[in-house]
């Protein structure tokens, strides 16, 4: 559970974001608690992978204010005026953060193990020694130590979602963002990645965003549930709330739409 | 007129050292075409408009002119603007700028094959500029051009008689002062096309080659 009175990891104040002429988000504004595990769910086009991606700074903002840590995402102190971040500014904020990708966008050239180690090694300065052997940890934790020589073409969708977890948690972020990670999987390998999401929810204190079509997972796994609509949050409560009492009518519309697509609640 | 084996043995070592400065313009040329491509390849990605469009108005602008043209242009005009150069030099500098900008569109073809994803990943990893174009964007992109890029070493080859137009002593301009003084054309100049046969002939054979080992990548 998330602990109450503490300062907010992320605050989101009055974002806007569009691509062209679409609005994606509308004046959005929402906070984090350190050690949230949040979902964040909603039909396609809603704005919540947008979210994920302006946190992991794929997508800049129009206007608005991110922190994350208390400090500005997008902006810096500069002899005491505020100024675009610059790139160093940039490298520094996602450090805090790591991000797993629908499509695993692993690096195909690479064995298993130089995936997981690569980043520590160019950006920490980490010694291979060590990064091999934190790598190994956590292939080990999501269950693929025997596959660390092979190459992501040799790997079922499942297996390569669960390296690219270990790649994005080698760097040790305080932050984890998974961008509808089981959405690319045949059914039957959704279970093998969402066991290990569910595992570091309970094990780890990192803070998660989860955005996701498995509302029966996100019911079970999120402290918080965010419903986005048109870009803008609809209803934001505890899972039994959203999902057994949702109060807006386009929530209700939504689980009801879900439902009869076949996914469990 | 009639071909004489005894003019061609007395004129074969002077050919061979044409052949020699063929082959070294052909080399350094082309590692300063496969330079100068990727470097205006990759300044034109710039999201700086100050920086990628004068790049890509340069590209145009020598695509657009004959390699003839620049190769006088190096070797005859600059010195009136103070910068000298060798024939070897002037040569290997046109050839190089000259395919460099054909090969820049090889290299963006093939930055561009990489999948959007692949960017995004190498920042969610924190890497940066130098980082994700080392580790990440060439180690997928190169391989796939490598046909495309030898097609271009091939065409450049055989565009090294040019080089005779400023001085360069190369295998047609060796081949060329022979058949003058001695008022033969026929064994120098078939010879010269020989050669020329030749190699393109074994270069075509390793481009297969390279088009089998290289073409795709899974």
């Amino acid at each position: 559970m998330p602990p109450t009175n503490t300062a907010p990891i992320i605050e989101i104040n009055g974002i806007n974001k569009s691509f062209g002429a679409f609005k994606v988000l509308n004046d959005l504004s929402f906070s984090v608690a350190p050690r949230e595990k949040l979902a964040l769910i909603g039909p396609s086009g809603s704005g919540k992978t947008t979210i994920l991606r302006i946190l992991m700074t794929l997508e800049g903002i129009d206007s608005g204010e991110i922190l994350v840590d208390g400090d500005s995402l997008y902006q810096m102190k500069r002899n005491g005026k505020l100024q675009p971040a610059d790139d160093a500014h940039l490298h520094k904020m996602r450090e805090k953060i790591g991000m797993v990708f629908q499509l695993f966008n692993l690096f195909p050239h690479k064995c298993v193990l130089d995936n997981v180690t690569l980043a520590p090694m160019l950006t920490k300065g980490v010694s291979r020694k060590d990064a091999d052997h934190h790598a190994m940890e956590l292939l080990d934790m999501v269950g693929l130590a025997d596959k660390a020589k092979s190459m992501p073409s040799q790997l079922s969708g499942g297996q390569k979602q669960r390296v690219a977890i270990a790649r994005a948690l080698a760097l040790k972020p305080k932050i984890m963002l998974f961008d509808e990670v089981t959405s690319a999987l045949d059914p039957e390998l959704v279970e093998e990645v969402l066991n290990v999401l569910w595992k570091l929810c309970r094990e780890t204190d990192m803070t998660m965003l989860l955005v996701t079509h498995e509302m029966g997972f996100a019911h079970d796994f999120a402290d918080r549930v965010l419903f986005f609509d048109r870009g803008r949050i609809v209803e934001d409560g505890k899972p039994d709330e959203i999902f057994r009492h949702p109060k807006q009518e386009r929530t209700q519309a939504f689980l009801k739409k879900i439902i009869a697509a076949g996914h469990r609640v | 007129m009639e071909w004489d084996w005894a003019f061609v043995i007395q004129i074969l070592p002077t050919l061979i050292e044409g052949a020699k400065i063929t082959i070294l313009a052909t080399v350094l040329g082309y590692i300063l075409a496969a330079i100068v491509g990727l470097a205006i390849a990759i300044v034109r990605r710039s999201k700086n408009k100050l920086i990628s469009r004068p790049m890509g108005f340069v590209a145009e602008f020598i695509r657009g002119t004959p390699l003839l043209v620049q190769l006088y242009f190096i070797f005859y005009v600059l010195p009136d603007l103070g910068l000298t150069l060798s024939p070897l030099v002037a040569g290997v500098i046109g050839l190089g700028l000259h395919y460099g900008t054909y090969t820049a569109e090889v290299y963006r073809a093939g930055i561009d094959n990489v999948a959007r994803g692949q960017w995004e990943a190498a920042k969610a990893c924190n890497l940066n500029a130098w980082q994700t174009w080392t580790q990440v964007i060439l180690p997928q992109a190169l391989p796939p051009m490598i046909p495309a890029l030898a097609n271009y070493f091939i065409a450049m080859f055989k565009e090294t008689p040019l080089l005779s137009a400023i001085t360069v002593l190369e295998l047609m301009n060796q081949a060329r002062s022979i058949a003058n003084y001695n008022y033969r054309y026929i064994e120098p100049i078939t010879l010269v096309g020989a050669f020329f046969l030749v190699i393109s002939l074994i270069s075509v054979v390793g481009l297969r080659w390279l088009e089998r080992r290289y073409g795709r990548i899974d």
